[in-house]
């Protein structure tokens, strides 16, 4: 009899224990975590990443929040490193209780993060570009806005191409894109009768000058540069000074303007830049260079503006601030048709008004497959002239 | 909450396994082992590999981890044979640098620097909250066994040969101790345990990359030794357990400071990594649990 009613007192404690969680999940403000690198390789973006998201709710929680309720937001640091971001993503998870994930970087940290997300029914929206990400067996916990590299991939083929060059070396370290990258730049280049080398290096070496001549040795008309910025700065300095007279191209997020103010503008003068980008005159794309404070916000920042203006509106149509809502109803705001709305006060407003969304971002039209890949992006081609990044179309 | 309180008991239990590592190589031999991270990942990538791909079963995928531990130790030792000190530090940095080099590149071998995910972990993963509280005990366990056993080992007549030759080897040669043979057991020993935490690391979160083992774990590992007191398993063990206890605690501590954005949180946690440091150099040089001096038989 008294173990009975002990096991009794205990279940109804446990219960008691249990039930305010679950009220909570329903009430009270709305959590939301960003998982960017604050620190680390990935320390140039993600605090800007950050700063961002904390920007956009700022401004929904002015205008009322999402059907009334606040939105609170937890910015942890992955350190650009998986066993970090994993402990960061748990303590999100389990203590905060988010319900969603936003940010993540570095491929690595997303696919060691990516798993804690979907058996615990969390949201998780990356930047992280390499192909395995959507291939891994998440049933719709995960979105990217990235391209991913198959896609990216041609797109620098293409534009090798067209610049008029044959005899192509892309030099990057050895990432989780690296291969995947070229190996879709060789189909168009190779169509052309050109063709692509690759050289890997290692990205944390203080001068890449042997790494340089063994490139130039080959003669190649165009240098294709696949590093981030620290890296990419070195490699830059160390080609201009090896006397490299053919063009140069890379991704605007490693070229960006902080780091062409860094190096004089010999040294950067005519660089070509890709990076996905919204369809011209796109106000969310204004937005986003007001909030990050350049003309020039790189493609990290453009996406999670676009990955928290969307959960945010996700949760208001499915009315329901849990990750299963995010993930059972982004898709029924970022495509489909209905009103075209570029941020989430607007979309919120139309959303309680009754009426359907569309959104179209900063870094894209963020029209979603199935596996998490978005459908189309345009890019933004840029060169560098007089240490400036001057627009040369977006197609 | 709670769950998440089992998952750094699991992770600290994985670092109180690499600190029994350093505490024998370094606490114990003298020998200054930097590259802790690589026979963290040897171990790791030994196991995953068979397991993932080989399909052998997880015990058998952690015997194979130590037995590739051993063996990588035992190869760096005897190739650096008379580096002591500062010239080991640097040589053995530089080999846990180039697994890391070698896991990213030979993508046949290890996956690239997409690294191996699902890694089957033996027990199955929708238990939910069963499965982090066995793999609580699994690693609790092992890290007991591991700590008994070393405690054993480091008080033996082997592990009073080892303190000789860590205070001065051309005495204890004098006294006929076989110093090489000696460096080598426990190296090769202290590098298997390193790959055991590796292997478990692995399986428990079911993903690894090259990514993962960069110098910064080995740092830390430093950090809970030197905490603990490096000459002794059981100061390892709970440095290791206060290290992560830090690390944690200093998340929670810079989101209730005041007017402190996310990145200088960032950046505050990482120097207090530093500051602790030195504050436990200057106040507990012996570390919180120090080297007793053990006596003389009677």
């Amino acid at each position: 009899m008294i173990i009975t009613t002990r096991r009794t007192a205990l279940i109804a404690g446990a219960s008691l224990l249990a039930a305010p969680g679950l009220v909570r999940a329903q009430e009270g403000p709305i959590r939301l975590g960003t998982l960017t690198p604050l620190t680390g390789a990935g320390g140039p973006y993600g605090p800007v990443m950050a700063n961002g998201v904390r920007a956009v709710v700022n401004e929904v929680n002015a205008a009322g929040g999402v059907r009334g309720r606040q939105v609170q937001l937890v910015s942890e640091d992955d350190q650009t490193n998986p066993e970090a971001g994993v402990r960061a993503a748990r303590k999100l998870i389990d203590v905060d209780r988010v319900a969603t994930i936003m940010g993540t970087w570095a491929s690595a940290v997303t696919t060691a993060v990516a798993p804690l997300c979907w058996e615990s029914r969390t949201f998780l929206a990356t930047v992280s570009g390499a192909d395995s990400i959507t291939a891994l067996p998440h049933n719709g916990w995960l979105i990217r806005t990235q391209p991913n590299t198959t896609l990216q991939g041609r797109k620098f083929g293409e534009y090798v191409v067209e610049l008029g060059a044959r005899k192509a070396v892309f030099m990057a370290p050895q990432t989780p894109f690296t291969q995947s990258q070229v190996t879709n730049m060789k189909p168009p280049i190779e169509a052309a009768g050109g063709s692509i080398d690759l050289l890997i290096y290692d990205a944390t070496k203080p001068s890449l000058r042997t790494e340089v001549d063994q490139v130039l040795r080959a003669r190649p008309d165009i240098i294709v540069l696949g590093g981030y910025t620290p890296d990419t700065t070195v490699l830059l300095r160390d080609i201009f000074r090896a006397g490299f007279r053919g063009k140069l191209l890379a991704y605007a997020y490693s070229v960006n303007q902080q780091m062409i103010s860094s190096l004089p503008n010999d040294v950067t003068e005519g660089i070509h830049t890709l990076a996905p980008s919204p369809a011209e005159g796109t106000s969310a794309f204004d937005r986003v260079k007001r909030i990050a404070g350049t003309d020039n916000p790189d493609p990290y920042t453009c996406q999670i503006y676009d990955q928290i203006n969307l959960v945010l509106m996700a949760m208001a149509v499915g009315n329901d601030a849990t990750g299963q809502g995010i993930r059972d109803n982004i898709r029924k705001v970022s495509q489909g048709g209905g009103d075209r709305v570029d941020n989430a006060v607007d979309g919120l407003r139309a959303i309680a008004a009754g009426r359907k969304v569309d959104y179209d971002g900063a870094s894209g039209p963020c029209d979603f497959t199935d596996a998490g890949d978005i459908t189309d992006c345009k890019f933004r081609y840029e060169q560098v002239r007089g240490g400036r990044q001057v627009l040369i179309r977006i197609a | 909450m709670v769950s998440y309180v089992v998952f750094l008991l699991v992770v600290a239990g994985i670092y109180a396994l690499l600190a029994q590592s350093l505490c024998l190589a370094w606490g114990v031999t003298g020998l200054v082992n930097l590259g802790l991270a690589g026979f963290f990942a040897i171990g790791a990538y030994a196991s995953a590999t068979l397991t993932k791909w080989g399909g052998a079963p997880v015990p058998v995928g952690l015997l194979a981890a130590m037995l590739a531990g051993a063996v990588a130790g035992f190869v760096v030792c005897v190739s650096t044979l008379r580096l002591r000190d500062d010239y080991l530090a640097i040589v053995t940095l530089g080999f846990a640098e180039a697994v890391r080099v070698v896991a990213s590149n030979e993508i046949w071998l290890t996956g690239g620097t997409d690294g191996i995910s699902g890694i089957p972990a033996g027990l199955p993963r929708d238990w939910g909250q069963g499965f982090h509280l066995a793999a609580l005990g699994i690693v609790t366990a092992i890290l007991g066994l591991v700590w008994f056993a070393l405690r054993r080992l480091v008080a033996s007549p082997w592990g009073r040969a080892l303190r000789a030759v860590r205070e001065d080897q051309i005495v204890a040669a004098v006294a006929g101790k076989r110093v090489t043979r000696l460096k080598a057991e426990a190296f090769a020993i202290a590098a298997a345990i390193a790959a055991l935490a590796g292997a478990l690391y692995g399986h428990y979160t079911s993903y690894i990359a090259p990514e993962i083992f960069q110098p910064l774990i080995t740092i830390y590992v430093f950090l809970a030794v030197t905490a603990g007191g490096n000459g002794r398993p059981t100061g390892a063990a709970i440095g290791a357990y206060l290290l992560i206890a830090f690390l944690e605690a200093t998340r929670f501590a810079a989101e209730i400071l005041p007017g402190v954005s996310a990145v200088q949180a960032a950046a505050l946690r990482e120097a207090s990594v530093g500051v602790v440091l030195i504050l436990l150099l200057r106040l507990r040089p012996r570390g919180l649990f120090p080297e007793r001096n053990q006596k003389a038989p009677a």
